[in-house]
């Protein structure tokens, strides 16, 4: 029968496979890419007007109203250095990140286990999905004395805290793209026959990823605030540590030391999600 | 074939309601379906004609009557398949992926999907773009991956649901006389349901004409035209041009005195049915 068939002159035959064609730009291509080129590099001479400025502005605060205010930004870099080259960054940098890695891991586990849960099982899902939006809607803030009391000032505790406020975006995200899985492929799969736990793991589960991931970084950026958070209000370590005690000593040029460091962390965390994001959602694009 | 045969499909006085009973979708319908026949379901909008193949697909009861497909009441299995009317394939696999899914469910090991499924890819023009994501492809590609995907299961019975209603008019020309073709050396029983009557008569050897509102069959009439159908035109046929009055004859009575004929006519009508109406 193979031979038969493919004897049809199919017109869409003509068209190549992707990527055939990747050879030879025309022309209009061309001119688009040098136009694009021109348009990255007024983008980057502004940033970098930006940063002048910035940098520029902080001299200017600084000699009006004087080092409490605004510290000289050579003072910030000549802090940092010192800071990073005696150690001290880098320990409150790793006391940091178990707190932020322990934290986010669980919340991580526990927010997609339990997001199938109750995305994949709707009775499960309706009973508690009031309960989980209350919980959402409560400031994580007001549960801090709660958890000193059950986990201690410690770690444990600082984790518990992490894990509560990056839980319910990754729950929350994992319910609802489960639960809102494509219905017509649904139907697909269960018109050639597949069973529940097929339909599941096969349709449902990869057509919720994108909403996952939505989830994984949204939780990810409350993790790093959360983790700030306890590191200021309970036993003081860490990044939070160090903002707390360069505040409370007027050491306003360590003090942006640390805010230095946790910008770039925070930056590299969510550039790296929403990377990953658009890596897996790549089957999206033409929809 | 055994002209005594047990029918593939029957249905009995089959009805069916939706909104706890308050929407009449289909009433009081019965057919048959015999092995390796093509049949075409044809009727506005309205009829029922979907919700009646997902009945003999097994993915809904009906509230009356009684269908049997294959001797028993009907499962979504592997002796099923079905073909959308937008492709509906999963997204996040290749087009080769796409087609070892149903193989999957269907059983087959891990080692013989790959195989099975590129030679049917080949089967339907696309053993180039065995790799290639379905967004990257045309509709009228996506559309014979959907097509290679129920053949892949190797169904005794295909349910095709307006499968070439989203296609520009070359493509749906070119997707119909390979689906003849296949037809012809397959002999798998077809259920076809589209509103383009022109489609119906080119395609099969009986259609069941269904009114509207609730949906009920009108009339059954055999389509008269020599097989192999691929290798002739046979618009060209009178035996084409007569069936094709006589059926939207019965689809304009339909109308009756409430439906809007207008409505009716730009669903099923050519361009000068149209212009006669008005």
């Amino acid at each position: 029968m193979t031979d038969e068939v493919d004897k049809v002159p199919g017109i869409e035959r003509r068209i190549q496979p992707p990527g055939s064609n990747r050879r030879g730009k025309s022309q209009a291509e061309l001119t688009a890419a040098t136009r694009r080129g021109v348009e990255r590099t007024i983008t980057l001479a502004s940033q970098l007007a930006v940063v002048v400025l910035v940098i520029a502005g902080m001299y200017l605060l600084n000699a009006v109203a004087g080092q409490l205010v605004m510290p000289r930004p050579d003072a910030v870099l000549s802090q940092s250095i010192r800071m990073w080259s005696d150690g001290s960054m880098l320990r409150a940098l790793g006391q940091s990140l178990t707190v932020l890695g322990l934290g986010y891991l669980l919340a991580a586990v526990t927010g997609i286990g339990f997001g199938i849960l109750l995305g994949g099982f709707r009775p499960i899902g309706r009973i508690f999905d009031p309960f989980v939006a209350a919980m959402n809607a409560t400031p994580g803030a007001a549960f801090i004395p709660l958890i000193i009391v059950w986990f201690g000032l410690y770690t444990e505790g600082k984790v518990v805290l992490v894990w509560h406020g990056a839980l319910f975006p990754i729950l929350i995200n994992t319910a609802a793209g489960i639960a809102n899985a494509n219905k017509d492929l649904i139907e697909m799969g269960r018109a050639f026959g597949a069973r529940r736990v097929a339909l599941f793991w096969n349709v449902m589960v990869p057509d919720a990823i994108p909403s996952i991931l939505s989830g994984l970084r949204i939780g990810a950026a409350i993790a790093t605030v959360g983790t700030v958070i306890s590191e200021l209000t309970m036993a003081q370590s860490g990044l939070g540590g160090l903002l707390a005690t360069a505040g409370n000593r007027f050491q306003m040029d360590r003090y942006f030391a640390v805010v230095v460091v946790l910008m770039v962390l925070g930056t590299a965390i969510t550039t790296t999600l929403r990377y990953a994001e658009r890596r897996a959602g790549q089957w999206r694009l033409a929809k | 074939m055994n002209a005594i045969a047990e029918p593939l499909i029957s249905l009995r006085n089959v009805g069916k309601s939706f909104a706890e009973g308050r929407v009449r979708a289909i009433d009081d319908i019965s057919f048959d379906v015999q092995p390796g026949e093509f049949v075409s379901l044809v009727g506005p909008s309205g009829c029922g004609k979907t919700t009646l193949l997902r009945i003999i697909n097994g993915l809904i009861v009906p509230d009356e009557g009684e269908v049997r497909v294959m001797g028993k009441p009907p499962q979504p299995g592997p002796d099923l398949a079905m073909v959308f009317q937008s492709a509906r394939l999963l997204p996040w696999r290749t087009v080769r992926g796409n087609i070892e899914f149903v193989l999957a469910l269907r059983g087959l090991q891990r080692s013989e999907r790959a195989d099975r499924a590129d030679a049917l890819l080949e089967a339907v023009g696309l053993k180039d773009f065995t790799g290639a994501y379905p967004h990257q492809l045309s509709g009228g590609m996506q559309q014979r991956v959907g097509l290679a995907r129920a053949l892949a299961v190797e169904p005794k019975l295909l349910l095709m649901d307006e499968p070439f209603a989203a296609l520009d008019a070359m493509t749906r020309e070119v997707l119909r006389h390979e689906l003849l073709q296949l037809w012809w050396l397959r002999k798998t029983a077809i259920v076809f349901v589209t509103h383009d009557l022109d489609e119906a008569i080119l395609l099969s050897q009986r259609i069941v004409l269904l009114r509207p509102r609730p949906g009920r069959v009108d009339q059954i009439v055999d389509v008269p035209l020599p097989q192999p159908r691929w290798q002739t035109n046979p618009r060209t046929l009178p035996e084409f041009a007569a069936l094709h009055e006589h059926l939207w004859a019965r689809i304009q009575g339909m109308a009756g005195d409430s439906a809007e004929i207008g409505e009716l006519a730009s669903l099923l009508g050519n361009p000068a049915d149209r212009a006669k109406l008005r």
